[in-house]
């Protein structure tokens, strides 16, 4: 058993790792810079200063750790360099690469950015009376070649903003000469072009201090990171909602079990019955009725005045604030709670039924049930003492796998009656491309997930003695 | 002791009995399936839902379906389809105005004269079902009743139908054959049966990585620029290509010393590795984080996305099942002929398998077809014009009063889930053996 057991927190390790590079994986291919999103507001008159700009954005990436290579090692063509994550704009960066993609030539590439940061420099610094057409021109012109990575657009870019400095008699003399330095740059890179550069591979090897070690290593000590949204601790964020999810789906599940046994049992009992067949075709639409449109009606018909049927509080966990008195803001959120423990609860009710009425339905049919009756033992001695006991092993087991499952539900929920538990939490940072509150969360309901197999299979093992794990 | 030989007596019986009456396996399970009313009345149901999924374009459209104007004969719904096709064009005339705003001398409308993302101006704002209606004549009623900006409900349902059976179908036929494909080599391998000479394993391994370089890798500027959809066919297209020509190396290398030496390659653990890391994520997170990193939302990525995470079922079927065909004596029979493994597994074995694999399958299509709605229902992965029934409910949520956006998309829902979760559990009682007597 102690063996088995070893043997199966083993396997968690590479799924484990399977999972948090796929997650990682994930939200590197993700679109969206995660430095800006999390400049976002904040900034202000900085933003203007193209020096201080620079500054804060180099000084959020660090702090962020995307100062780094993403992971140990990559293979990507020779004609990338392997200091390509040096640039921490993504938008450049991809640009560049974007660049390096068509021409296969960094060396050149390298010489037109830079050529172009020089040039954006210099516009920067020309003295602030000097305000004409031709600055504003030059200064979102450079802008957007930062961006610029087809033929045409930079050809059409270079040339516009070429006749913009020689027209305006102010700029021409300092910067006629850098642009035209800049048109050569490029044309550099189309004459100098080597295309087979991107059919040779390379193996790339960053060392350890990349952004994924950084992340995995601060995971396994239970440092879960900053949000990128907030820039919270990812753990505050998740201490609170997760008590708001436990919360809800421990009444959940403990109502579902409460009403489920007695009902699977007595179906099984009174099989073939009038109310045999109304409860499982009731409890069959129930499990079919998909939770998010239940909600959804509960909400429009029982949370509004609409249709007169105001009975519970609308969305939310009600905003008693902390002074009032306990009891009162315990009703309170209990009168909130009831309708999501309600949606919760009804699938996992009918699920867990289901199962009973299954598992007393296999042990009615066996033998030292019909020696009971033989004995003459009432029903009652018969049903609740020898079958019920011995159907209850299956749902028992269950009750480890039904947490993760319920937990999935519960986004939906939460989500709908606007419940700060787990999903909302989760669905509101994939909406904000959040992604240490995403990593943390896939890899906490995997081992959610797998430790609760895990525990079902032992406790069936333990309330079972007939099931062995040991090798015989 | 008694009971045994009883069973053992009627199930005899019953085999002489199938054997006079020249009943196939098929013959059984259909007789058994159509025993079961529930199960066949959601059959209809579906026939019924897949006739509205084909033939929508015919049933709510805002183009009549033959119109006559200024001496003309049109058919403007089939039309459609040829200009879709780039066969045909539109006249100017039909340009300039609305549909409905044409004086035709004659006219035949579809039975829902609005198609799914008419904007009908004068009804716009969620109008009742049953309220005024500012609309020409009671043929033009907008019988579920419009959202804000005056879509019809009704032809949004038909379009969500549409929708709805085609995630169904697709990701279903996805997952159906990543699942027989893994589950076979799974099942039928096992740990123990599958051998390798290392000339291949090694050429397979650097031919994948190989094609990935070169067909990604390399080309990633045509894939970030170009049609996407063509660039990556190309893409995939070198991949096999280079794959192809390693498989076809390895056969002379392999007569080298070293590099002929078989290899055991754990086909099961493998999988079933593969299978455990894609369970052990809820379903909802992992499509949810999968979907936040497509730029440009499209239903087609979303199917083909639940259809790549959900095929675990259907292999740990199909494995459970090879497990066991895979020692009967007709695929003995096969290897004594010397057939080889690949094709006494397509030809032999998978065949033979997929009958259980119809449960997981029905079961599969209604669990698509939920998380299909809910992730419209949030708005994530589908286009913001695109209707489905996930979208319509997601309306009532803005709008408490208009109850008809509760209710009828949320029981469309609720009826398509619950005939394919009615057909799967017909098919289960259909196919268990226990049940047949």
């Amino acid at each position: 058993m102690l063996q088995y057991l070893l043997k199966r927190l083993l396997i968690f390790i590479p799924t484990l790792l399977a999972i948090s590079l796929l997650s990682f994986g994930l939200s590197k291919l993700a679109p969206g810079d995660p430095v800006d999103q999390s400049n976002r507001g904040g900034m202000g008159d900085a933003q203007r200063d193209l020096i201080n700009a620079e500054r804060v954005y180099q000084e959020k990436a660090r702090e962020l750790g995307l100062d780094k290579p993403a992971f140990y090692c990559g293979v990507s063509p020779v004609a990338f360099p392997d200091t390509l994550y040096r640039i921490l704009k993504r938008e450049q960066r991809e640009n560049l690469s974007k660049l390096t993609a068509q021409y296969g030539n960094w060396e050149q590439i390298s010489d037109y950015y830079h050529e172009i940061k020089t040039l954006e420099y210099q516009v920067q610094q020309l003295p602030a009376n000097q305000k004409s057409d031709g600055v504003f021109t030059a200064r979102s012109t450079l802008q957007q070649l930062y961006l610029a990575h087809s033929d045409v657009r930079i050809s059409s870019l270079l040339d516009g903003l070429a006749t913009a400095v020689e027209k305006d008699t102010a700029l021409a003399p300092t910067l006629l000469a850098p642009v035209l330095v800049l048109k050569g740059k490029y044309e550099a890179i189309k004459t100098k072009a080597s295309r087979w550069k991107l059919y040779v591979p390379s193996f790339k090897w960053y060392g350890l201090n990349n952004q994924y070690h950084h992340w995995i290593t601060g995971f396994l000590q239970f440092d879960f990171g900053k949000s990128y949204y907030d820039s919270r601790p990812v753990a505050h964020k998740m201490k609170d909602a997760l008590f708001w999810t436990v919360l809800i789906n421990s009444l959940a599940v403990l109502a579902a079990y409460l009403l489920a046994m007695p009902l699977g049992v007595l179906s099984a009992v009174w099989k073939d019955t009038f109310f045999d067949r109304f409860s499982t075709l009731a409890l069959f639409m129930l499990y079919s009725l998909p939770s998010f449109w239940i909600a959804t009606m509960l909400v429009v018909f029982f949370t509004t005045p609409e249709y007169g049927m105001d009975w519970f509080p609308s969305l939310g966990l009600g905003n008693l604030p902390d002074e009032a008195p306990f009891w009162s803001r315990f009703w309170d959120t209990g009168a909130h709670l009831i309708l999501p423990v309600f949606c919760l609860a009804y699938g996992a009710l009918a699920f867990i039924s289901r199962q009973m009425r299954g598992g007393m339905l296999n042990v009615i049919g066996q033998d030292y049930i019909r020696t009971a009756w033989a004995k003459g033992l009432n029903s009652r001695q018969v049903i609740w003492k020898h079958a019920f006991r011995n159907s209850l092993f299956p749902i028992i087991t269950m009750f480890a796998s039904i947490f993760p499952a319920v937990f999935a539900g519960s986004v939906v929920i939460e989500v709908i009656f606007n419940i700060p538990g787990m999903g909302k939490l989760t669905i509101d940072a994939i909406f904000q491309r959040d992604w240490p509150v995403v990593y943390t969360v896939l890899m906490l309901s995997a081992i959610l997930t797998m430790a609760g197999i895990l525990l079902s299979d032992i406790l069936y093992a333990w309330v079972d003695p007939r099931v062995s794990y040991s090798k015989k | 002791m008694l009971i045994g030989v009883n069973k053992e007596k009627r199930l005899a019986d019953q085999l002489a009995r199938q054997q006079a009456m020249g009943q196939s396996y098929w013959a059984i399970v259909r007789r058994q399936f159509r025993r079961n009313r529930m199960a066949m009345w959601s059959l209809r149901l579906l026939y019924v839902l897949l006739f509205i999924a084909l033939f929508g374009d015919f049933i709510a459209n805002e183009k009549p379906l033959y119109c006559r104007l200024d001496g003309q004969t049109y058919f403007p719904v089939f039309r459609q389809y040829a200009v879709t096709l780039g066969l045909a064009k539109w006249e100017a005339q039909f340009f300039q105005k609305g549909w409905q705003e044409h004086h035709y001398e004659s006219v035949i409308w579809a039975p829902i004269p609005y198609s799914a993302s008419t904007i009908d101006r004068k009804n716009s704002n969620f109008v009742r079902p049953g309220g005024k209606q500012r609309i020409p004549s009671p043929r033009f009623r907008h019988w579920l009743g419009t959202d804000q900006l005056g879509r019809d409900v009704a032809a949004g349902l038909i379009s969500g139908t549409r929708i709805a059976m085609m995630v169904g179908v697709v990701s279903m036929s996805i997952a159906t054959l990543i699942g027989v494909f893994l589950g076979a080599l799974a099942g039928y391998f096992g740990d123990d049966r599958f051998h390798a000479s290392r000339s291949r394993l090694i050429l397979n391994l650097l031919g994948l990585g190989a094609g990935i370089f070169y067909g990604f890798n390399a080309r990633s500027y045509a894939l970030s620029e170009g049609a996407f959809s063509v660039e990556l066919l190309k893409s995939l297209g070198i991949l096999a290509t280079i794959m192809v020509l390693a498989n076809l190396l390895a056969a002379p290398i392999k007569r080298l010393p070293w590099f002929g030496k078989k290899v055991r390659v754990p086909m099961d653990i493998i999988v079933m590795r593969l299978i455990e890391i894609i369970n052990s994520i809820p379903a909802l997170l992992l499509v949810l984080s999968v979907i936040a990193i497509i730029e440009k939302p499209s239903i087609l990525f979303v199917m083909a996305i639940i259809g790549l995470i959900r095929w675990t079922g259907i292999a740990r079927f199909i494995r459970a099942e090879l497990l066991r065909i895979r020692s009967l004596e007709y695929i003995e029979a096969a290897q004594a002929l010397g057939y080889s493994e690949w094709r006494i597994i397509f030809r032999h074995a998978i065949p033979n398998a997929l009958t259980p694999v119809l449960i997981t399958i029905a079961f599969g299509v209604a669990s698509a077809i939920l998380l299909e709605a809910f992730l419209s229902f949030l708005g994530i992965g589908v286009p913001p014009q695109q209707v489905t029934w996930g979208s319509l409910l997601n309306l009532a949520r803005a709008q408490f009063s208009a109850w008809w956006l509760a209710i009828f998309p949320g029981f469309a829902i609720f009826i398509t889930v619950t005939i394919f979760n009615l057909i799967g559990e017909g098919l289960t009682d259909a196919l268990d053996p226990r049940l047949k007597q």
